[in-house]
């Protein structure tokens, strides 16, 4: 990370940075409307992401820091990490479990807290309501 | 798009913000810059048990979560993000006005800043205030009636941790920016010295990146 001098970036990219922002604000908002099934979240994850690179690579000037740019990617690869396996566990622990072994726990442990309001909450949508 | 980049040098000028443990004002920089990203690493991964845990739940419970967001306002929540978007342009424009020596406009910068961070709190406040009048509240504090779909609470446990958090930090970057403002109405701040606006600039941008992700998260299910 050697670097004796600062790349100093105009206030012209700024703005164009800035109105790119905002019609990929527009852009969500208003796809958010358009029905595409289970890809809406993605669709929605994936502008953000876009925005959130603008963000970081101009304003934030990543794109001339490679040493720091490398750092918060580590970030980002660990909280992938986290995020990607727990979504495993979730969407295929019931799957994958042999039938003789005890069944996991489903009880969401929030529900006692909300008895008197709500006696059916933090059921898993699978479980038979009485 | 056109990218007008120039370089400055700002290596060798013995300035008295240079720090006795330090070799010269660049390394100083450099050194408070990469603190500064640890840092911000931190945070995203104090941000990252609340996203992974809203994760789940949504996966789990996705009519609650549906049902559950129509309780917020879009509007309020899109202005938010363009007010928050607006106020990083001008902390941008904050920092190349202290990296050109323009003290007075980096000045006007920093005010409007916290004006548009004042005004992202105030749209929160009023936010906040019709949820606790409708009894949105998390967890057991929930008192909601009329629901249809059961397990509401969670969509707003999750709403008031993550929007609670990141206000919060809007709060702390205030404070950061005003400290920040007082020294620049001195005149500390040069193309010779300049890494405090630059840092408080990467953490303000952060408080705007969690922001870009949330807004869609929470607003915006579909």
């Amino acid at each position: 990370m050697s670097h004796t001098a600062n790349h100093i970036t105009g206030p012209r990219t700024y703005f164009f940075i800035l109105l790119a922002l905002l019609a990929l604000t527009v852009v969500t908002v208003s796809v958010s409307y358009v029905d595409f099934g289970n890809m809406n979240t993605v669709v929605a994850l994936i502008i953000a992401s876009i925005k959130a690179s603008l963000v970081a690579l101009f304003f934030m000037h990543l794109r001339h820091e490679k040493f720091n740019a490398m750092l918060f990617c580590g970030g980002l690869l660990f909280l992938a990490i986290f995020l990607i396996w727990t979504l495993f566990d979730i969407d295929f622990r019931r799957t994958v479990l042999p039938t003789n072994l005890k069944a996991p726990v489903q009880a969401f442990p929030g529900a006692q807290l909300n008895k008197p309001v709500r006696p059916t909450t933090g059921q898993p949508p699978a479980t038979p309501q009485p | 798009m056109s990218t007008t980049t120039s370089t400055v040098d700002t290596g060798h000028s013995e300035s008295r913000f240079l720090q006795h443990h330090f070799r010269e004002m660049s390394q100083q920089f450099d050194t408070a810059k990469l603190g500064m990203w640890l840092f911000l690493v931190t945070e995203v991964l104090l941000f990252g048990g609340l996203f992974v845990g809203y994760g789940i739940m949504h996966a789990r419970h996705p009519e609650a979560f549906m049902a559950a967001h129509h309780h917020l306002n879009r509007t309020l929540g899109a202005t938010n993000t363009i007010v928050l978007l607006i106020s990083s342009f001008t902390m941008v424009m904050a920092v190349w006005s202290a990296q050109t020596s323009r003290r007075k406009l980096c000045i006007l910068f920093l005010i409007l800043t916290l004006l548009c961070a004042g005004t992202f709190l105030v749209v929160k406040y009023f936010e906040y205030a019709h949820k606790f009048h409708e009894g949105l509240l998390p967890g057991k504090y929930y008192t909601h009636q009329g629901d249809e779909v059961p397990g509401e609470f969670m969509f707003f446990s999750f709403y008031f941790m993550m929007t609670g958090l990141h206000g919060v930090h809007v709060l702390l970057g205030m404070v950061a920016i005003s400290w920040i403002l007082l020294r620049a109405m001195r005149g500390h701040f040069s193309s010779a010295y300049y890494s405090p606006v630059d840092i408080t600039g990467l953490y303000w941008h952060l408080v705007d990146l969690i922001w870009i992700y949330l807004f869609p998260l929470l607003y915006l299910i579909t």
